[in-house]
């Protein structure tokens, strides 16, 4: 029974950090990522390939993730978000497509098996075990991920990107770069996602790409829109919520994407600020009149 | 070879095109992106097919149907999803289009289980030689259906009175609702039409590769996206010949580079043409 709740801690730790990081490029950014399940993708096979391969140690292997999902985010923001945010999203979708695409075919992926047999991760002489220490390790990560988060969304810079969400125009005007801010935190993010891979791909320690498609994609968008578009207190709820309910109602699996699609709807219509919204940090200019 | 690459990717085109013509329409007058569109089409295939399947129905009313259940699926959509989100900032309309795509592809996968369904109907389609060139008839009808389709709605935009509100709304819809336009009607007219094209999309892909699935709609849906920004967002005959262009070039980078990136070839020029012509061919709405 501990083991089991420590396994949903795990979880609920890694999607924390994917659900704050979407939630940068939604509630920060005013754009949409429907493709946020490959950043975890690209970040847990660039992690466990250059662990295999390479004999990388964890802490260099998460280094890599982070940096190759830096650079996919940066390639992929470069061309799309200097235009309307509808294109984010349908790009952001495309890639996901190609991303499983190239996970599936490619040899080196392993295709549709996958890779196994990825090594726990060794820091200063500790190994942080699936059943034992990994909790303390996913702690650490998502109180960083936290930090910076709140730093970074309380400083000059996350009122700036508040100003682009709400009115990029007058935002322009008031001299912030509106392109590279929003290319800058849609990096940011693909590297948070990245980092949250590598630590998914050494927990459970064999990856394929049924765990990085649409429908992960999807699960984090709702867990968004749930806690909250702007909140990251809400993200926490959000994803805490969206891990652990689907394991407490298995028995409704076949139900699960008809409740998330359910979900977004019905929250944007009758609650779009969320569960947790209503902070100092909530969206309400989001719901503004024309 | 080559030309009958080229005539499937046509074909598959043809399709593309019907749903971009749904995307560019709902576009052009509400500056939204439908991300349901293409379950809508998968829609128009399901109602089609079941009709079939029972037996008591000749093809024409099946097929007329299966447009009529997409187009209201389209209008309750609209009435459901969008119209209570209108005047918000556009990522929240995005994202309910989202939502509601994903629960009406489960709705159907709980409705119709995950298995390709056939098409009830056996239709005798030969390849006849059309100047020394072979054809079949199959693709030649698909063809020939789809471009009736939309040369009917190009007739119906640029010559009827409603057609011509459709395109005020379009323009400015402040003013055309000073001129009297009830918008809200020209907007489910709107869906209406491009939803019983999408729908007819359907139900044509189910007849060439015989198969109705409740994800069908998915990569359809996005690639005829990709077709209606390549062709220009927002414009008519852009999206035609975005999907036309869009079709052929994915039945050519199938045949000659690689057949296991297929899909990826829309994303590939939807990338392309957002880097250095975001307007797309045909100056449209977008940028």
């Amino acid at each position: 029974m501990t083991a089991y709740l420590l396994h949903l801690a795990v979880l609920s730790g890694i999607f924390i950090i994917l659900a704050i990081s979407l939630n940068l490029i939604i509630g920060y950014a005013g754009q949409v990522s429907l493709g946020h399940a490959a950043f975890f993708g690209i970040g847990g096979y660039t992690s466990a390939l250059v662990s295999l391969h390479f004999g990388f140690p964890f802490s260099l292997a998460a280094l890599s993730a982070l940096v190759v999902t830096g650079g996919c985010g940066l390639a992929l923001g470069l061309p799309t978000l200097r235009l309307k945010e509808d294109y984010l999203a349908i790009v952001t979708l495309g890639f996901g497509v190609i991303v499983d695409l190239i996970f599936l075919n490619l040899e080196i992926t392993g295709g549709p098996d996958g890779l196994v047999n990825i090594s726990p991760p060794r820091i200063l002489g500790v190994t942080f075990r699936p059943r034992g220490l990994y909790i303390v390790l996913v702690a650490l990560v998502v109180l960083m991920i936290l930090a910076l988060t709140y730093s970074l969304v309380r400083s000059y810079h996350g009122r700036a990107l508040r100003a682009i969400r709400d009115h990029e125009t007058t935002a322009q005007v008031m001299g912030i770069n509106t392109p590279a801010y929003k290319i800058m935190i849609f990096t940011l993010a693909a590297a948070m996602a990245g980092l949250a891979g590598s630590l998914y791909a050494h927990y459970i320690t064999f990856i394929n790409p049924e765990s990085f498609g649409l429908h992960t994609s999807i699960l984090l968008l709702a867990m968004v829109v749930l806690g909250g578009m702007g909140s990251i207190a809400g993200s926490i709820v959000g994803a805490v919520i969206l891990t652990v309910l689907p394991e407490m109602l298995r028995q409704f699996k076949d139900y699960q994407d008809l409740l998330y699609g359910g979900l977004l709807v019905g929250l944007l219509i009758l609650r779009p600020q969320g569960l947790m919204g209503r902070g100092k940090l909530s969206l309400k200019f989001i719901m503004r009149k024309e | 070879m080559f030309f009958q690459q080229l005539l499937n990717g046509l074909t598959t085109g043809a399709a593309y095109a019907l749903i971009a013509l749904g995307y560019t329409m709902i576009y052009g007058i509400l500056g939204l992106i439908n991300f349901a569109q293409g379950e809508i089409y998968m829609a128009g295939a399901f109602v089609a097919v079941l009709l079939l399947a029972t037996g008591q129905v000749n093809f024409f009313v099946a097929f007329g149907l299966g447009m009529g259940a997409a187009a209201v699926v389209g209008v309750v959509l609209e009435r459901v999803a969008f119209r209570p989100l209108r005047g918000s900032h556009p990522l929240v309309p995005l994202i309910s289009a989202i939502g509601a795509s994903i629960f009406l592809q489960s709705l159907a996968l709980l409705l119709f289980g995950p298995n390709d369904r056939p098409f009830p109907i056996q239709f005798d389609f030969t390849t006849i030689t059309v100047a020394g060139l072979p054809l079949s008839t199959l693709q030649g009808a698909i063809l020939a259906a789809a471009l009736g389709f939309m040369l009917l709605l190009v007739v119906f935009v640029r010559y009827t009175r409603y057609g011509k509100a459709i395109v005020a709304c379009a323009l400015d819809r402040d003013t055309a609702r000073l001129m009297g336009i009830n918008v809200d009607r020209m907007v489910a007219l709107t869906f209406f039409i491009g939803s019983a094209l999408s729908g007819a999309a359907g139900i044509m892909m189910a007849i060439y590769y015989n198969a109705t699935y409740p994800r069908m709609g998915l990569l359809p849906g996005l690639k005829a996206f990709s077709a209606a920004i390549l062709g220009g967002v927002g414009n008519i005959p852009g999206a035609i010949l975005g999907g036309l262009l869009l079709g052929v070039a994915e039945s050519l980078g199938a045949a000659y580079l690689s057949s296991g990136f297929k899909d990826a070839t829309a994303f590939a020029i939807l990338i392309l043409v957002l880097l250095i012509r975001p307007q797309g061919i045909l100056r449209g709405r977008g940028d």
